[in-house]
């Protein structure tokens, strides 16, 4: 949730591009630009993690078809689409699709900023889940199972019940899964736990034999 | 008038002397003798109650008769054959000394002819009344050619009266000679107003002065300028209002001089109507031109979108910037110059769709070909690079000036680069060039793509109206191109591209003539 925040912005009209990189760094935002889809496909292996905002009409590969195809690639920055028109069946594709804003041209810069706000919400909460979803994977079978049934709100006796191991193990594992999660608080543990990638899902995939499906 | 036969006495006192008879026998012989043997009149003398004495060798010529049979007739049946006429015109010659008229006469093998007739009286002694002498001359083909006459000037009377276009006739001082009936009903003056009056009394005001001067230039040099062909002039009519007219002026030689014939077509009407043709045709120029950018709207709105987006980005940052404390002037300048940059440009937009619909004044001049394309194929092209076409333009440095109506001529391009850009969607090549040639005096532009192509059905009908090989297409792109291309003295046709796709060229007057390389 730190450091600079990058926008990767496809658009192929120069003065547009300019113009928006220039507003954006009025508002504390990195701006990379590129003329164009192909050029952006290349080159995004090595681009600073950030948001991505397209122009929807684009020669060759327009914006929603840019979407498509990282969307095939399991690619995760919240996009922005900005358009120069008002198409309500444009823009609802592009929200299903996942976009986080659709911006129309000309605009605001309090409404671009909105959607530049609300983009890096999303990509600091993805950048959350993924970590917290990589913490989680950190844990043994065991201390998920132990967690799946804290987060439940179960006692440690409780779990040591239906687990079938003793309290003093459950708080083992507790301390465990603390120390794990870098969590300097049970407050940090739950936080984590509900923002990974699925929340719990995948840990109580791992557990349904414990702990009853809602 | 009660009684034929001439009253003596009153003859005696009324006789006035006729001449003096030749004192000398031999005179007197020889006068009898000349008429005796006049062969181009008969001769002859009755006596008072007109029965004939004397015939001459004429009269059998004219007659057909034996003069000698004929001593003792009537004189009566020479002619008509009425006795009692035959007195009163005895009786008319005894009171006018002499009398001289036509008649019908008879010839006993030909039948009539006419005859003009004198009938003098010849006193005898002591003023008695001794004789007739009769001269009849035969008058038949006088007669007949003044019939003739009389008749074609019927006929042209009858002609003056029907012709459609008016008709004036004047002489070489332009006096008027005759003014039909037609003309009497567009101008509005009765033919009696004006025979002998100068023509320029048809004429405005300002023209009446050099109606002379052209007669007596053209007397003088012979040079035509609008004897045998037609010219259209300004006419006044009696109630002084002024049309236009067809005049076409036609010229005779009569025995004194010469007449000139103009006929005269009352153009008022048809004007009227050309003008409303010629109206209809530029609103319909027009709403298509509208219509071409209607379709083009949305394309032209985002185009226009994206100078307004810099703008608005520009004005927004340079405010921020403005609003902080320690602010870099440098860097706000660069906001406003581009901001300025970019309202310029779409300003330029603007003016070029402006221009474009703009109900033009339909002015054909001088026009540099270079910039007429090159915004014609800005305007057309306007989103086209988002369906990957490359644009060509190829100009002949030969091909420079056209005479042409600006925004017309952009109109046909603007259509037909469209129509280009339409075949070429979802083309694997999507080339559009636009060239223009030279040739001789005409400067010839083609639209060529890389398209769909024509079906070779169509090419016939192409540039008819409502003819049309698009799902949604009305059909009256090209046949408005054409109409605009034809006003302009030039021609549009389609061909089938060389590897793909189609050709469209038309034709446009070069406005310098060709010097050939």
């Amino acid at each position: 949730m730190t450091g600079r925040r990058t926008i990767h912005l496809v658009d192929d009209d120069e003065a547009v591009r300019q113009s928006v990189a220039f507003l954006l760094s009025t508002y504390d935002v990195d701006v990379v630009t590129y003329p164009s889809g192909e050029i952006f496909l290349a080159g995004r292996a090595d681009a600073t993690p950030g948001c991505l905002m397209l122009d929807i009409r684009m020669p060759d590969l327009d914006g929603l078809e840019i979407q498509r195809r990282l969307a095939d690639e399991s690619f995760d920055w919240p996009v922005i689409f900005l358009t120069g028109h008002g198409d309500v069946r444009i823009a609802v594709e592009a929200m299903q699709n996942g976009a986080v804003d659709f911006v129309e041209k000309p605009f605001y810069g309090a409404r671009l900023f909105e959607a530049v706000d609300c983009a890096f919400r999303h990509f600091d909460r993805t950048n959350a889940a993924r970590r917290a979803t990589q913490l989680l994977s950190t844990l043994s079978e065991r201390e998920r199972q132990v967690l799946v049934a804290l987060v439940d709100g179960l006692s440690n006796k409780a779990i040591a019940r239906s687990l079938g191991i003793s309290a003093r193990t459950v708080e083992a594992h507790r301390a465990h899964i603390m120390g794990k999660l870098h969590a300097e608080s049970f407050a940090d543990v739950l936080r984590i736990a509900l923002t990974a990638d699925k929340g719990l899902v995948s840990i109580i995939d791992h557990s349904r034999q414990l702990s009853p499906c809602r | 008038m009660a009684s034929f036969s001439p009253p003596v006495a009153l003859f005696a006192r009324a006789m006035p002397p006729i001449g003096t008879a030749p004192a000398d026998p031999e005179t007197r012989e020889a006068l009898a003798l000349f008429a005796t043997h006049v062969a181009d009149r008969a001769v002859l003398l009755t006596d008072p109650d007109g029965a004939i004495l004397f015939c001459n060798d004429g009269t059998e010529r004219l007659f057909g008769y034996d003069p000698r049979h004929l001593v003792g007739c009537d004189v009566a049946d020479l002619m008509t054959g009425d006795v009692q006429q035959a007195r009163r015109d005895r009786h008319r010659a005894i009171r006018a000394t002499t009398v001289r008229f036509e008649t019908r006469c008879l010839h006993v093998g030909c039948g009539p002819f006419d005859a003009d007739v004198t009938i003098t009286p010849i006193p005898g002694d002591g003023g008695r009344l001794r004789a007739f002498g009769y001269s009849i001359v035969d008058i038949s083909d006088r007669k007949a050619a003044e019939r003739k006459l009389a008749e074609s000037e019927a006929h042209m009377r009858s002609v003056l009266a029907t012709v459609p276009d008016a008709m004036v006739v004047i002489d070489d001082r332009g006096r008027i000679q005759s003014f039909s009936a037609a003309a009497e009903r567009l101008f509005g003056y009765r033919e009696a107003e004006l025979v002998g009056s100068n023509v320029s009394v048809l004429m405005p005001l300002d023209h009446r002065a050099r109606h002379d001067a052209y007669i007596s230039r053209y007397l003088r040099t012979g040079e035509q300028r609008i004897i045998g062909s037609g010219r259209i002039v300004v006419a006044r009519r009696k109630d002084g209002s002024e049309f236009p007219m067809e005049l076409s002026v036609g010229e005779a030689k009569s025995g004194n001089g010469r007449i000139f014939t103009g006929f005269i077509r009352d153009l008022s009407d048809q004007q009227r109507a050309e003008l409303r043709v010629r109206e209809l045709q530029d609103e319909l120029i027009h709403v298509s031109r509208l219509s071409a950018m209607g379709t083009m709207a949305s394309t032209l709105a985002h185009e226009l979108n994206q100078p307004l987006t810099a703008i608005a980005a520009y004005l927004e940052a340079a405010r921020r910037l403005v609003c902080q404390t320690a602010h870099d002037g440098t860097r706000v300048g660069e906001a406003m110059d581009a901001a300025g940059r970019e309202a310029l440009r779409a300003g330029q937009i603007v003016r070029r769709l402006r221009t474009f619909v703009a109900r033009g004044e339909n002015e054909r001049q001088v026009e540099p070909l270079a910039p007429l394309i090159e915004d014609a194929s800005r305007l057309a092209l306007t989103g086209a690079r988002e369906f990957g076409v490359r644009a060509f333009i190829k100009l002949d440095p030969a091909a420079d000036d056209v005479f042409a109506d600006r925004v017309q001529v952009q109109q046909v391009l603007v259509n037909l680069i469209r129509n280009a850009l339409d075949a070429m969607r979802g083309a694997a090549v999507a080339d559009l060039t636009i060239r223009t040639r030279r040739d001789g005096d005409v400067i010839r532009i083609s639209v060529i793509d890389t398209g769909s192509g024509l079906p070779s059905a169509q090419i016939p009908r192409l540039f008819e109206a409502f003819a049309t090989t698009k799902p949604d297409g009305l059909g009256l792109g090209l046949s408005i191109s054409r109409t605009i291309v034809e006003a302009h003295g030039g021609r549009i046709w389609a061909e089938a591209g060389a590897v793909s796709g189609s050709i469209f060229h038309f034709t446009l007057p070069a406005a310098r003539s060709g010097s050939g390389s």
